[in-house]
């Protein structure tokens, strides 16, 4: 648990950093930040439209483009967070050799950047809500405060694997390959795509067994369906994100000293 | 012998480091197949190592200016990623006492498409301010650096120079106890190099602890009390800076003359044998040799026309009738610019016992500005040497304005007749 401890300790300069990302990607102000949304709003039209036009959609999922939404936009963040967590220390040798930093800070800073371009997308997110529910395609209650919550879990999560993540890059050449071709099929069986309801029961427990499934069924739960989240889901969530960042603690902590070595 | 090592700012005891090399690292090394071949574990242990420092010891007291010197390669800079917990001994162990502060390059961390303002906060939390210190010291960093005008634009937009003036205003005030210097005053011109070491001297009576790593070994001569020396990972020599550093110079300089000897003979040439480095009987010694100002203070630079002194502390362990002091002053290149001895110049030996000091007045250094290097010498009247040393001390000569060749006279322009000047 020490690398938290240190990342904790360093939290000053990690959000420097993190706001140092974010300024350099948004210098053109509001036109940056715009540019920061067309991404996941150009992903989010092609795949309603594929699943509109091409594939029949499901009628349980009414407005399917608005479930779509907030699911994508998570898994935005957590792809694009492991991606540049297996490159952050390649970025930052020079600091890392030159610098007496201590190397907790990357992972955090590549994790809390693309956690921040997330909340920075959610006020779209939320007007989309807005909308949809004034048009009386959905009926929003406030279970979509429980929204945050699971992206809380959902970070600690995310930031135990990138610490694994990050070290391990530092000696093995593969592992954002890897990590890229892990994502992709990670993608597909998350609950992203689809609601986790509509899983075979016989499958089910197979994909409660990808430690992304519960976060993204309970993030259809509070974004889209407005429903309380189970508190089996809450317990599996929390039980995810300790066990993720204990053991990508104790990853870290077994390759820490040769980081700067081999960076 | 009575302190303990809790007084000490730095102690380094028995230090070695491996810098290891890891499975198949440089070929292709891939998490994939470490886990096909079920050797995960195997592929993290190394299965080679490079030495970069051997059981190095030494330890400094605060307060002390302590330089390192060595070739590329050495160790030097792995000694400074030690002190500065930047990686680990592989045996021994290294202690910092105070806040540590490491200056391994100017300004890294500085990102280009931020401000000048942003990167003093971010540069300030990198070398371990808290956000409060960096707010209370922003002005004086600024006013060092001299960037007033320039703190909003981004720092691509700043010069090389200007960026190295901020890189090391803001590691100047991060005050640290021990600071660790890598090198840095290489860059920047020289105007800026002089406020850094003024910074350093600053720093020492402040009672901070600093070690220097450099090249420039006029500087280390200079600047440190003490200096290590370090070769292939080393620690060769621990003592006095300008002993430290002449021994190095006698190093390079036999080992300069042992490739020209080879390559001498291989060509038949004789003239670039006897050079003498540090040869002689040994009958007496030259301890130190230093050039002082026309102040009477230890300088590494002198200015074209004002007064210098070069001094020699000598030793002839028993009494000698026969000697000569020689001085030479050379250029880098080795042509010799000046050169004169106590025979040449009618001085009769009687005794020389013990210790002494032989010093070499000069009111007024007429040469043109550059690097020239000194050599001294004792020996018989015969020309037998006790101690001939070449190149022991180097120092620079500045002026104004350039001028050609080695000597810059006092001087006057005169002109009569049909030329105009523009005014």
């Amino acid at each position: 648990m020490l690398p938290l401890l240190r990342a904790w300790r360093q939290r000053a300069l990690i959000l420097a950093l993190t706001r140092r990302e974010l300024q350099a990607r948004y210098r053109n102000g509001v036109l940056g930040y715009f540019w920061s949304l067309v991404n996941p709003l150009l992903l989010l039209l092609v795949y309603a439209t594929v699943f509109r036009l091409v594939f029949k959609p499901r009628a349980d999922v009414h407005p399917y483009s608005l479930f779509l939404f907030s699911g994508v936009l998570t898994w935005g963040f957590v792809s694009s967070a492991l991606l540049d967590a297996a490159e952050t220390f390649r970025a930052n040798g020079p600091l890392l050799r030159k610098t007496t930093v201590a190397p907790e800070v990357f992972p955090a800073v590549a994790v809390g950047a693309r956690l921040s371009h997330l909340l920075l997308a959610l006020p779209v997110l939320a007007a989309a809500i807005l909308v949809a529910g004034i048009l009386g395609a959905v009926r929003p209650s406030l279970e979509a405060l429980a929204f945050p919550a699971v992206v809380f879990l959902l970070t600690l999560a995310v930031f135990g694997i990138a610490l694994a993540v990050s070290s391990l890059a530092v000696h093995f050449g593969d592992v954002r390959d890897l990590v890229a071709n892990l994502l992709t099929l990670a993608f597909f069986l998350t609950p992203i795509l689809y609601p986790i309801d509509s899983v075979p029961d016989r499958f089910r427990p197979w994909l409660r067994a990808n430690p992304f499934a519960t976060f993204f069924a309970a993030i259809h739960d509070s974004a889209f369906f407005f429903r309380p989240i189970p508190a089996a889901d809450w317990l599996w969530m929390t039980g995810t994100a300790l066990v993720c960042l204990g053991v990508g603690a104790a990853i870290f902590e077994r390759l820490r000293d040769s980081i700067a070595e081999e960076a | 012998m009575s302190e303990t090592s809790a007084s000490r700012a730095v102690v380094v005891d028995h230090v070695t480091k491996l810098y290891r090399r890891y499975g198949r690292k440089h070929t292709v090394g891939t998490l994939k197949s470490a886990l096909l071949a079920g050797r995960a574990r195997h592929s993290l242990s190394p299965d080679s190592a490079v030495p970069a420092l051997v059981d190095v010891s030494f330890q400094v007291d605060p307060g002390e200016t302590l330089g390192i010197v060595g070739p590329n390669g050495s160790g030097k800079s792995t000694l400074l990623k030690l002190l500065a917990g930047i990686v680990r001994p592989t045996q021994g162990s290294v202690t910092v006492e105070g806040r540590l502060g490491a200056l391994l390059e100017l300004g890294a961390g500085f990102h280009p498409e931020i401000s000048g303002r942003e990167n003093i906060e971010i540069n300030g939390l990198l070398l371990g301010l808290t956000r409060r210190q960096i707010a209370q010291r922003f002005d004086e960093i600024v006013r060092f650096a001299e960037l007033e005008e320039f703190l909003d634009a981004p720092l691509k937009t700043y010069s090389s120079g200007m960026a190295v003036r901020l890189g090391f205003s803001i590691a100047a005030h991060s005050d640290p106890d021990v600071l660790l210097v890598d090198e840095v005053l290489a860059v920047g011109d020289e105007r800026f190099a002089h406020r850094c070491l003024e910074k350093f001297a600053e720093f020492e009576r402040a009672g901070k602890t600093l070690l220097l790593v450099s090249h420039d070994l006029a500087l280390v001569a200079e600047h440190c009390r003490r200096a290590l020396w370090l070769d292939g990972g080393r620690l060769l020599a621990d003592g006095p800076a300008a002993e430290t550093v002449a021994r190095y110079r006698e190093r390079v300089a036999q080992e300069e003359g042992k490739g020209r000897l080879e390559e001498g003979e291989r060509r038949g040439d004789a003239e670039t044998r006897g050079r003498g480095e540090g040869i002689g009987s040994g009958a007496a010694t030259i301890e130190q040799v230093r050039l002082l100002d026309g102040a009477g203070k230890p300088a590494g630079r002198v200015r074209s026309g004002e007064a210098a002194r070069l001094e020699m502390e000598v030793d002839a362990p028993s009494p000698l009738s026969d000697f000569v002091f020689g001085f030479a002053l050379t250029t880098v290149a080795g042509s010799v610019v000046f050169g004169t001895n106590t025979d040449l110049e009618g001085f009769q030996p009687a005794q020389f016992a013990g210790r002494a000091v032989v010093g070499l007045e000069i009111p007024s250094l007429t040469l043109a500005p550059g690097v020239y290097c000194v050599d001294t010498a004792i020996h018989a009247r015969d020309g037998a040497p006790y101690d001939y040393r070449r190149d022991v001390l180097r120092f620079e000569v500045t002026a104004d304005r350039g001028t050609a060749g080695v000597w810059s006279p006092p001087r006057r322009w005169s002109f009569g007749g049909a030329i105009r000047w523009k005014t």
